[in-house]
């Protein structure tokens, strides 16, 4: 199974050149079955990213292109009279596919960012009193510019908390920038891509990923980081419980995708400034720099 | 600091260890500066729900001038024991009235701990001992009471008391090693208490007690030949002839009774006498002694004395009979040997007219006599009951409780008072055999008082009133480190349903004087002397190399002390980490330094890049290591291995 | 964790005594280099107390008064070691206070963990007699200090001194402890009844003309910062929970606070007024903004918007 993700890994950097810890994250997340959060400036390679990933999943892929207008109808789909059967029939909307891209989510209102936000939480929807289940897998990867920019709905601190990683992309390196400049269209790339990892086993690695074995020698290091951030007055909050969950379950995945099949502190490490970042400090952006006394001072 | 004075409970509690501590001063305070505390202190407690009630400020003034007055007329001054008792329980009392802030009561919490420690000029007993350290017990309490806001008092006293057991082997240290000087001259008010060595040259029922617990060495006796038996070591001191009721003192004039050489037989017992320095110049002789060589001469009462100075260690020999007739009685001695200080009451005529004192052979009364005193339920103990005005009689009717000097001197009494010429003898009895030396050892607490009757034919004849109650006194040499001094036996209750009760009281109270012994032996008389014995012992020498030792004592404790509490405990340690943290510890000697945050994994690439030829061991051991703390299936076989690898280990 | 070894010099600098070692943000375990004791005025009398009855045994030659003198003097010295006891080993960190508006009293939270199985009484602070702590066995405990918050800005804790004087009271150990610990002090609001100042047009309308501020548009179960004005209290009284109406888009009209045309003699008095508009504008719900003469926040409402308007004015510049 690691030689399908490597592979996977492979293809996608051929994508997206000089991001391989992100891509890394990124595929992390999605088989921790949990959702990402692309926090960065436009035009970095955000919707690449996603797309690429769909593509390299084999999964049915939707954008939404978030607006300060747009409507909850508009993501979940509504019900419309159809006269030929005299009847209500349900009509769903972008979001009932396997992976949905979320762009610029904060230009949303906060009505229409919590209808996304809820079916991500939930994997249904539920109109005029009917529940409709979203697909299997259900991925969801949203995008935000940053939010000091005019005319933005920052995501509340407790809407964050929904997605498992939150990773800024940044500028490439000047041998990535050259090749972008010089190569092929990315886009073309992508439809060139093949499946790698194909839905049905992306959903038997994600039930794998939970039987990667914590020992309570980490489970005591994963203890101690929450504790830390909770006690240190450098926080203004600290890690939830669902966080410190997310945590372990990041970190089972990074383990699953080193091939091993317990979790050790390095992997909590690699994933903590993804998880914890936006959850303990969510108006910075330097996640890197949130989590550097947590690594540092948390004893191993 | 400065809260209000402590709460009523508290002040409740504060005043009744107040009155704990100054009570037994009842019996030597003067009625009035007692009876002025007790008004003060019971004013003050009923002050405690009454503050309105308390004095106020001219009052008080009042009441000191009050104070000042009843000291005066007492008329004692202010130094010395009993002054300085009186003052100070006075201010006691007057500073009580005045006790409005913690620092007060702090205050008279101390005071009262000097009320309570000047009680032992008076009284030393054990029972003493352990009042006034319950008192002091309750005023730790009070201190720890009054400085936390919220201490329950049971949780104080459990303080105090455990305060005191972690203080007591450091004041037993002070205790036994702090060199005992006597104070200097200007300063010897005391002098009234202390103790005095030695047989003295007068006999008071009583006055033997501390004798009797000493276990300085009086002499040794060493033996040409076999050792007389136990009965027969009877060492001859002062003979106490003259009595007023009370003391029994050497008879004026008896050296002038005419000399005479009594008949001796029997088998004779050569021995060299080793006396330890002594303040009188009596030599201790086997009874009796016959043959002797200058400086010793014998006195009219058949008494060794040397004409050497005193104060130095002397050997002398000599050879003793056990059997010996004195001869006859000059007049001067019949006169003295039946002298008595008035008329014997009816109840002693009674006495000795039952027991056939008037109608029979002196023997025949002595027997009957010695068969009263085992018969009657007399005991001998070594801390009678304090006798009055007429110790004779109350010994004999009432205590019936007494050591040898009691029985000896009454017996003498009833023999005086049947006519029978009799005087009671004071020396030593026993001592401790050592076989192997061949030799008798003699400390002062076998000191021992018996009696002499004379009789026709015979002469002076030795009767020990206190072998018809113990026995063992005689037959079992007392020894003084193993046996405790004071069996309380009781001859007649043996028999009978309570036989099994009497043996029980007998157990306890067997227990009761071996501690009480020890607390006479090793707290009251721990004085200069003994303290250079036993402290000789282990090779502690002079008052410098004891507070050296102390010194050394009490640094060791400080630092054990602080050992313990700089010493944190560390968590337990997972063994395979335990050996992981080994082999980190090799690493750092080289400069590679785990970081606080850094896992096993990252820490083995880093060791890795800077030292590559190590790379095969350190990916082992890091392997090892990282399946036994975090693997899903780890092997404790492989603690083994991973010992086994880090020790093999060398960067 | 450890701190660097001290130099001799440093070592005896009096400060070290009286305000404790340089601030840190790390926790501080309280060793012997932390913790200093001396007797106190009673136990000073104590030690006197001591030495009187050694000198009345010496005199008297009295050994019972021989023995109590040296338990005495063996509880003084033991004394010492059970105060630094308290103490010893307890790890003190700062915490994070909330902010108060000028005029009232900061708290700044100290968490004093107790990582032994010892149980630590009477720990107290200095300037507050009325706290006096218990620290269990194995406990993590708060505890506040409390200092008038005079002025706005940053009020700092400055030394926090821990003692302790148990069990005797004979010996007071403590420990002088700095941290770099502040709290934001809100200016004073002023009195309540100069109204808000007008609704202007928001710059940021677009394709919210159908959703007027006041046009109800659901409801949402409460989520903290939500204005208590928007609780639905009938859907409450029925007992479906709590629940917060919901408007459409917000911004039919924008409040701004603006500092140059607040009323007010000087700047503290403004500044005043504004934090009291900015509380009410939050009571009511409204969406309002901030214009100070070196800052501006865009309007929005919320509890996260509220507290970024009051650091502002707290922060302004004296």
């Amino acid at each position: 199974m690691q030689n399908a993700i490597n592979a996977l890994l492979d293809s996608a950097n051929q994508i997206l050149l000089g991001k391989q810890k992100q891509i890394r994250l990124a595929v992390c997340c999605l088989l921790a079955r949990g959702h990402l959060l692309i926090e960065d400036i436009p035009g970095v390679g955000k919707t690449t990213l996603a797309h690429t990933l769909a593509r390299l999943f084999g999964l049915e892929y939707q954008r939404i292109q978030f607006t300060s207008d747009i409507l909850p109808a508009d993501m979940i789909g509504s019900s419309v009279f159809d006269a030929k059967n005299q009847q209500f029939t349900f009509h769903p909307g972008p979001i009932f596919s396997q992976m949905v891209l979320g762009d610029e989510i904060n230009r949303a209102t906060p009505k229409a960012q919590s209808a996304l936000l809820e079916a991500m939480e939930e994997h249904q929807v539920t109109v005029d009193g009917k529940t409709y289940p979203l697909p299997e897998p259900f991925f969801v990867i949203a995008t935000q510019n940053p939010s000091h920019q005019i005319g933005t709905f920052p995501l509340p601190e407790s809407q964050l908390d929904r997605f498992l990683m939150r990773i800024e992309l940044g500028y490439p390196d000047s041998a990535a920038e050259r090749l972008l400049l010089t190569g092929r269209s990315r886009h073309s790339l992508i439809d060139d891509l093949a499946v790698a990892l194909p839905p049905a086993q992306l959903q038997r690695i994600q039930k794998e990923v939970l039987q990667v074995y914590a020992s309570n020698a980490l489970l005591d290091y994963c203890q101690a980081i929450i504790r830390f951030t909770r006690e240190s007055p450098s926080y203004p909050a600290g890690l939830s419980p669902r966080a410190g969950l997310a945590l372990l379950t990041a970190a089972k995945a990074w383990a699953y995708m080193d091939g091993r099949d317990a979790v050790i502190p390095e992997d909590i490490q690699a994933v903590l400034a993804a998880v914890a970042g936006h959850r303990i400090r969510a108006g910075h952006l330097d996640a890197a720099a949130v989590v550097a006394p947590i690594l540092s001072q948390v004893a191993v | 600091m400065k809260t209000a004075a402590p709460n009523q409970k508290l002040q409740f509690l504060l005043l009744g260890t107040v009155g704990l501590a100054v009570l037994p001063h009842y019996p030597h305070l003067p009625p009035l500066t007692f009876g002025f505390f007790a008004a003060l202190l019971g004013w003050r407690l009923l002050g405690v729900r009454h503050p309105a009630w308390l004095p106020e400020r001219r009052v008080l003034f009042l009441l000191l001038l009050l104070g000042i007055a009843l000291l005066f007329t007492e008329r004692q001054g202010i130094f010395g024991r009993d002054a300085g008792t009186n003052l100070f329980i006075t201010a006691l009392g007057l500073k009580l009235m005045e006790m409005k802030r913690e620092r007060d009561s702090c205050l008279i919490v101390y005071m009262a701990f000097v009320a309570a420690a000047t009680q032992f000029l008076y009284e030393q007993g054990i029972l003493f001992g352990a009042y006034i350290g319950l008192v002091c017990c309750l005023l730790l309490t009070l201190l720890i009471a009054m400085n936390g806001l919220q201490h329950p008092i049971a949780q104080a006293l459990k303080l105090a008391v455990i305060f005191v057991l972690q203080a007591a082997p450091l004041a037993a240290a002070m205790f036994i090693l702090f060199p005992r000087l006597d104070p200097p001259k200007w300063l010897a008010i005391g002098s009234e208490t202390r103790n005095r060595t030695g047989l003295s040259e007068m006999l008071e029922p009583g006055s033997i007690t501390n004798l009797g617990l000493s276990d300085e060495l009086v002499f040794r006796a060493r033996f040409d030949g076999p050792l007389p038996p136990p009965h027969q070591r009877y060492w001859r001191g002062p003979v106490m002839a003259a009595t007023d009721g009370k003391r029994w003192v050497q008879a004026q004039n008896f050296e002038r009774y005419p000399k005479s050489n009594p008949q001796v037989s029997g088998r004779p017992y050569r021995y060299t006498l080793l006396l330890e320095p002594q303040e009188k110049n009596w030599v201790f002789a086997l009874d009796m002694p016959a043959e002797f060589s200058p400086p010793l001469s014998r006195n009219a009462n058949f008494q060794m004395i040397t004409s050497e100075l005193h104060g130095q260690r002397a050997a002398y020999k000599l050879t003793s009979y056990p059997d010996y007739n004195t001869g006859p009685l000059s007049s001067a001695e019949y006169r003295d040997a039946i002298q008595l200080p008035g008329t014997p009451s009816a109840r002693v005529k009674e006495l000795v007219a039952r027991l056939h004192g008037y109608d029979a052979a002196p023997e025949l009364f002595i027997k009957s006599l010695l068969n009263h005193f085992r018969r009657e339920n007399f005991r001998y103990t070594l801390e009678p009951p304090k006798l009055d005005a007429n110790p004779i009689e109350s010994f004999l009717f009432d205590t019936r409780a007494g050591f040898c000097s009691h029985y000896a001197s009454a017996f003498v009494y009833l023999m005086r008072a049947a006519q029978i010429p009799a005087r009671v003898v004071t020396g030593y009895q026993g001592g401790e055999t050592n076989e192997v030396g061949n030799f008798i050892q003699v400390r002062q607490a076998d000191a021992h008082a018996w009696a002499e009757v004379w009789l026709d034919r015979r002469g002076w004849v030795r009767y020990d009133p206190t072998a018809a109650v113990a026995p063992e006194r005689i037959e079992y040499p007392l020894d003084v480190s193993r046996l405790s001094p004071g069996e309380t036996i009781y001859f007649e209750s043996a028999s009978g349903e309570f036989g099994k009760i009497v043996s029980l009281l007998k157990q306890a109270g067997l227990i009761w004087d071996t501690v009480d012994y020890g607390w006479q032996r090793w707290i009251i008389n721990y004085n200069g002397t003994h303290q250079a014995n036993f402290l000789a012992g282990f090779g502690i020498k002079g008052s410098r190399a004891m507070l050296n030792w102390l010194g050394a004592i009490l640094i060791a404790a400080t630092v054990m002390l602080s050992l313990a509490i700089l010493y944190r405990r560390r968590r337990k340690l997972d063994p395979a980490l335990r050996i992981y943290v080994r082999f980190c510890g090799k690493l750092a000697r080289k400069g590679l330094v785990k970081g606080t945050g850094e896992g096993a994994k990252d820490f083995a690439e880093r060791v890795k890049a800077a030292l590559p030829e190590h790379a095969g061991e350190v990916d082992g051991i890091t392997g090892i290591f990282m399946n036994l703390r975090y693997g899903k299936r780890p092997d404790p076989k492989d603690i083994e291995q991973l010992k086994r690898r880090v020790a093999a280990f060398k960067p | 964790m450890n701190a660097p070894g001290l130099k001799m010099k440093d070592r005896f600098r009096l400060s070290r005594f009286v305000f404790g070692e340089k601030a840190s943000p790390d926790p501080i375990t309280l060793n012997h280099r932390r913790i200093f004791i001396l007797p106190t005025l009673s136990g000073l009398g104590f030690a006197f107390l001591a030495v009187l009855l050694f000198f009345i045994a010496f005199v008297y030659n009295n050994n019972p008064v021989y023995l109590l003198a040296f338990l005495l003097a063996g509880i003084f010295f033991l004394a010492t070691v059970h105060t630094f006891r308290t103490l010893a080993g307890l790890v003190i960190r700062e915490g994070h206070g909330k902010p108060v508006f000028a005029g009232g009293t900061a708290a700044f939270p100290i968490h004093i963990d107790n990582p032994t199985p010892l149980l630590r009484p009477q720990v107290r602070i200095e300037g507050q007699p009325e706290t006096e702590l218990a620290l269990p066995p194995d406990s993590r405990n708060q505890i506040f200090v409390h200092r008038t918050a005079a002025r706005r800005g940053w009020c700092e804790a400055g030394t926090i001194t821990l003692y302790s004087t148990f069990p005797l009271g004979l010996f007071r150990a403590w420990s002088p402890l700095r941290f770099n610990m502040k709290i934001l002090v809100y200016p004073q609001p002023a009195e309540a009844g100069v109204p808000l100042p007008p609704l202007s047009a928001g710059p940021n309308r677009e394709g919210t003309g159908h959703q007027g501020s006041d046009e109800f548009y659901g409801l949402k179960n409460y989520s903290a910062g939500d204005p208590v004005r928007r609780i639905h209290w009938k859907a409450y009284a029925k007992g479906y929970g709590v629940l917060s109406k919901q408007y459409g888009g917000g911004s039919g009209g924008e409040l701004w606070l603006d500092f140059d045309e607040t009323p007010g003699r000087g700047t503290e008095e403004r500044l005043s007024r504004l934090c009291r508009w900015v509380l009410e504008a939050d009571q009511a719900g409204l969406r309002y903004g901030l214009r100070l003469p070196d800052h501006r926040i865009v309007p929005a409402d919320g509890a996260l918007h509220r507290q970024s308007c009051l650091e502002a004015l707290a922060l302004h510049p004296l």
